[in-house]
């Protein structure tokens, strides 16, 4: 079963490099990952993913997002992720 | 357009060149390694209608709820609109978009067909709702590079397991599995593809090599823990021919191999691995 728990992981560590999650797509399970400053669509995720692997996952793809090969055109994981920005975990 | 026009179109000389992939696989000699059952195969088979042992029907609802590929499941189509996402939002090339658009239909074709299986096994089963318990299929995907990967390792994973269901003691999932083999065969190297393509740049390489350590752990986690306890079950009803830890090995010689082509630098076996 999906942990409520997970999706906040997920959500949380998602706002440290500036990206929101969608409501649940569809029948529920996967969500739109969005950018955060302009709302465009750069992703998805689902929610079994194992408990600390959101964090993980968002902190090794932090060089990327901050050397542009990851992210919104717009520029703002960017800008985010080459900013000292909250600590993974943080609350947004 | 007649319905037979219709479904040959995929076939099209127009579109010969990029569809079905497997076509050009399968031409070069048998992609896949072949699995021999350690263990003396049962001589029985069951076919729909038989009534069948409880044990054996519950293995291979089990089996087929990790399939998960069947047109009453929600999830699994809820899943395949996150794929309709990505062609949407992140497609590169027209083409790119195009061979998307022919995978999501092979993929729905095999809803029909695992559909029917279950239909014939279960009736409440073919209405089931199950989610992907695998992580796998949770990553994040948020570029090209990896949806590709999803593509290249996790259907490659699906045409593993299709090739080992052809002596399958069950006749229905036995009389599919070539065709679900090639189609998913085709469908990882349409994630291969779009890789050479990624990794045809170097920043496109640097992209694809920082990706592969999030996707090769899930990838080889996919085939389950080495020792677990039903393995031997699924073998004895020749539901399997070969254990996790032996068709997890034959699947990262094929994997490493075709990685090593593009230039990646292929990640510890061990490394970021929940499942060993």
């Amino acid at each position: 079963m999906p942990s409520e728990g997970v999706v906040q992981e997920i959500r949380e560590a998602y706002a440290t490099v500036g990206i929101r999650l969608d409501q649940p797509a569809t029948y529920g399970t996967y969500y739109r990952l969005l950018c955060e400053a302009c709302g465009r669509m750069v992703g998805n995720v689902g929610d079994r993913l194992l408990p600390g692997m959101a964090r993980e996952i968002v902190d090794a793809q932090r060089p990327l997002y901050a050397a542009g090969l990851l992210g919104c055109p717009c520029g703002h994981q960017r800008d985010r992720a080459g900013s000292p920005g909250p600590p993974a975990g943080a609350r947004s | 357009m007649s319905e037979a026009a219709a479904v040959s179109g995929a076939a099209a000389p127009d579109r010969r060149d990029l569809w079905p992939l497997w076509r050009a696989a399968y031409a070069q000699g048998d992609p896949l390694p072949k699995f021999t059952c350690a263990a003396s195969r049962p001589t029985y088979r069951f076919d729909e209608g038989e009534a069948l042992p409880e044990e054996y029907k519950s293995l291979l609802i089990k089996m087929l709820r990790h399939e998960g590929e069947r047109a009453g499941n929600k999830s699994f189509l809820g899943f395949m609109a996150t794929c309709l996402d990505l062609a949407e939002g992140l497609f590169p090339t027209a083409e790119a978009r195009l061979l998307k658009a022919e995978y999501l239909a092979e993929e729905l074709k095999h809803a029909i067909m695992f559909h029917r299986v279950a239909v014939g096994l279960d009736r409440d089963f073919a209405l089931r709702d199950v989610p992907y318990a695998h992580y796998a299929f949770h990553l994040p995907r948020e570029t090209w590079a990896d949806d590709a990967f999803f593509h290249f390792l996790v259907d490659l994973n699906g045409a593993f397991h299709a090739r080992d269901w052809r002596e399958s003691s069950y006749v229905p999932l036995a009389k599919i599995a070539a065709t679900v083999e090639r189609d998913e065969l085709g469908h990882s190297e349409m994630g291969y593809v779009f890789l050479r393509e990624i990794c045809a740049e170097p920043r496109g390489r640097q992209l694809a090599q920082a990706l592969l350590a999030k996707w090769y752990p899930a990838a080889l986690d996919m085939f389950g823990r080495s020792d677990s306890p039903n393995v031997p079950k699924f073998i004895r009803w020749g539901l399997k021919a070969v254990g996790n830890a032996e068709i997890r090995q034959a699947y990262k010689a094929y994997v490493d191999r075709k990685l090593e082509a593009l230039g990646l630098d292929v990640p510890a076996e061990s490394a970021g691995r929940r499942f060993l």
